[in-house]
């Protein structure tokens, strides 16, 4: 099984695309400190203008944790997005190359062929968060210092002690690389119905904003549904960032992430192994 | 010759939605052969060996391999077979050398030695573009890189889908050579499928004749052209004049009129005896020629086939 990973890691980071994610966010993060290293403290204080009559605040609040927060909240669609293009590839993109014929006349299974290639998407997608997570870190923490985090919620402002938040933001960033898998994993699901990587990108985008859209809305019809979408569970990392860490809500958040994994997997495999090979 | 069965198809069949592109396929391929499998283009040819690699799944039916039917232990089938499916597709952006390692990899278990793969390379002349990424290479080398990664692992059975297609004529005769090689020093089997039918003709022990998804005839080559060695093809003058001749001769069996020519069912010993009764009649014979090749055996079951 190790080799076959080492064989799809090959291909995968053989290809250009592969770099694109990399580079949009090598390129985004740097830019977007860079306007707000150049808007001064001008955003926190929009940002807590509705507090600061009523709070004394002292202290950096415009610092790099706060920077990388904000940073997370690309994990929405853009991110997604930049997933999907590695993820939709994977099987549409051997379909569309014929280069099925050169690997499954092979004395392998077709299920462990997919579980490298499944396995490897994973691993892309993890490196991706960990490449945004560091380049936030890394650089907001340089430019902008260390303090204490302003985490803007719902109807709520946290504010967590700097020592917290290390650890804070590995568990923020574990629940990201979870929610970002399930779309990753939506589509390769998708990859595999098609010859061609357009199809699962523009089908994964189309599913993703609908849903997020009925994750969303306020409106009763859909509150019996909302706990069972993925899409509820998108912003998974900011539950990371509440005062007191709710267990409970993250395990339950956990367990529909994962549930999907299994779900959009087995299925994708069901088809797979039943798939006639025929570019 | 071998008797020992290493491949056989049991009543294969595959339909597509309302088209069946393979019906009761059934063959049988003998160790050492060089067996032919030909048929006209759409004829289910690609599909049969889709199937026998387990690319498709056959409607019914099985194909076994070594004993290990592929439908139900397709590893172990496979163990010892390798080939090319239609024209071979690579990963473009790795080099000929890693697509190599990925072939080797995915049968072996394990990375296959350096020393193999450039054993499998300087076979087909491609040794000193093993650096090389795969998407500058033409469609020839393609074609050779293809027949280089059926080579490694020491495969027993190789099945080849039109192997020489894209290759300049130098490039076919080493192909051809090769294939003559491998089955005669290595022992290994192989299946080739080809439009070529000289190219068939030339290299086959055995062979299939596949059309509309159905085998018409098969067997060993020299058996089957010689079910064709009384087919005598006449070029004379006056053509209608000459039928009538032919048609009331006791010698002759059979007599048919194609487009500039009569062709005749007779013995070769009659040939003399024949032209003399044309000549007496006063008709013209420009040529006569034995009708043995393989293609036009091919087109005679083919275009029976048609009629039928």
């Amino acid at each position: 099984m190790l080799l076959l990973i080492y064989f799809e890691l090959l291909k995968t980071f053989s290809k250009w695309r592969t770099y694109i994610g990399f580079i949009t966010v090598s390129v985004v993060i740097p830019v977007v400190m860079y306007a707000l290293y150049y808007e001064g403290g001008g955003f926190i204080n929009a940002q807590t203008r509705s507090i600061q009559k009523e709070f004394f605040m002292v202290g950096n609040l415009f610092n790099g944790w706060v920077i990388a927060q904000l940073i997370m909240n690309s994990l929405w669609v853009h991110i997604p997005f930049l997933i999907t293009l590695v993820a939709g590839d994977q099987l549409a993109g051997e379909a569309a190359a014929g280069t099925f014929r050169l690997s499954l006349i092979r004395p392998i299974s077709r299920s462990k062929f997919l579980f490298a290639k499944y396995f490897t998407t994973l691993i892309y997608t993890a490196l991706l968060v960990i490449v945004i997570a560091l380049l936030s870190l890394g650089l907001g923490l340089y430019f902008f210092g260390s303090g204490d985090l302003i985490a803007f919620a719902e109807n709520s402002i946290t504010i967590l002690h700097e020592d917290l938040l290390l650890n804070r933001f590995i568990l923020a960033y574990a629940l990201a690389i979870l929610s970002m898998s399930v779309v990753a994993s939506l589509a390769f699901l998708f990859s595999s119905f098609v010859e061609n990587a357009i199809g699962p990108i523009i089908a994964t985008m189309a599913v993703l904003v609908c849903l997020l859209v009925i994750s969303n809305l306020p409106v009763d019809l859909f509150e019996n549904y909302k706990p069972y979408l993925f899409t509820t569970y998108q912003n998974a990392w900011s539950l990371a960032f509440k005062d007191i860490l709710d267990w409970n809500e993250i395990s339950r958040a956990v367990t529909i992430m994962i549930s999907y994994l299994v779900g959009f997997y087995s299925l994708t495999l069901l088809i797979f192994i039943k798939k006639d090979i025929l570019t | 010759m071998s008797t020992e069965t290493i491949l056989r198809t049991i009543n294969l069949n595959k339909r597509f939605k309302k088209r069946w592109a393979v019906k009761n396929l059934n063959f049988e391929v003998k160790r050492g052969d060089i067996f032919g499998f030909l048929g006209p283009n759409g004829a289910g040819k690609s599909t049969a060996i889709r199937m026998i690699f387990s690319l498709i799944k056959p409607t019914s039916g099985d194909v076994e391999i070594f004993g290990h039917s592929v439908r139900k232990n397709h590893s172990q089938a496979l163990q010892k077979v390798a080939g090319i499916v239609e024209k071979p597709d690579f990963y473009l952006n790795l080099t000929a050398y890693r697509n190599m390692q990925i072939a080797g990899g995915l049968t072996l278990g394990k990375i296959p030695s350096s020393k193999s793969i450039e054993h499998s390379l300087q076979i087909v002349g491609l040794a000193d573009r093993s650096k090389d990424k795969v998407k500058i290479f033409s469609h020839g080398m393609k074609q050779r890189l293809g027949i280089a990664q059926a080579l490694l692992c020491n495969p027993e059975l190789i099945i080849l889908d039109e192997p020489t297609n894209g290759l300049d004529p130098q490039g076919m005769k080493d192909i051809r050579e090769l294939i003559i090689k491998l089955s005669k020093e290595n022992g290994v089997t192989v299946i080739l499928s080809s439009h070529l039918l000289h190219e068939v003709q030339q290299v086959a022990t055995r062979m299939a004749i596949i059309s509309h998804g159905e085998i018409r005839v098969q067997g060993l080559v020299k058996d089957l052209l010689s079910e064709n060695k009384d087919i005598h093809v006449i070029s004379v003058t006056p053509k209608i004049k000459a039928m009538k001749i032919l048609k009331f001769s006791s010698l002759v069996n059979k007599v048919s009129l194609q487009k500039t020519e009569i062709e005749i069912s007779t013995s070769h010993k009659n040939i003399p005896k024949l032209l003399t009764l044309l000549s007496e009649n006063k008709c013209n014979v420009f040529s006569v020629y034995q009708k043995q090749t393989l293609e036009d055996y091919f087109l005679s079951v083919t275009s029976e086939e048609k009629l039928l």
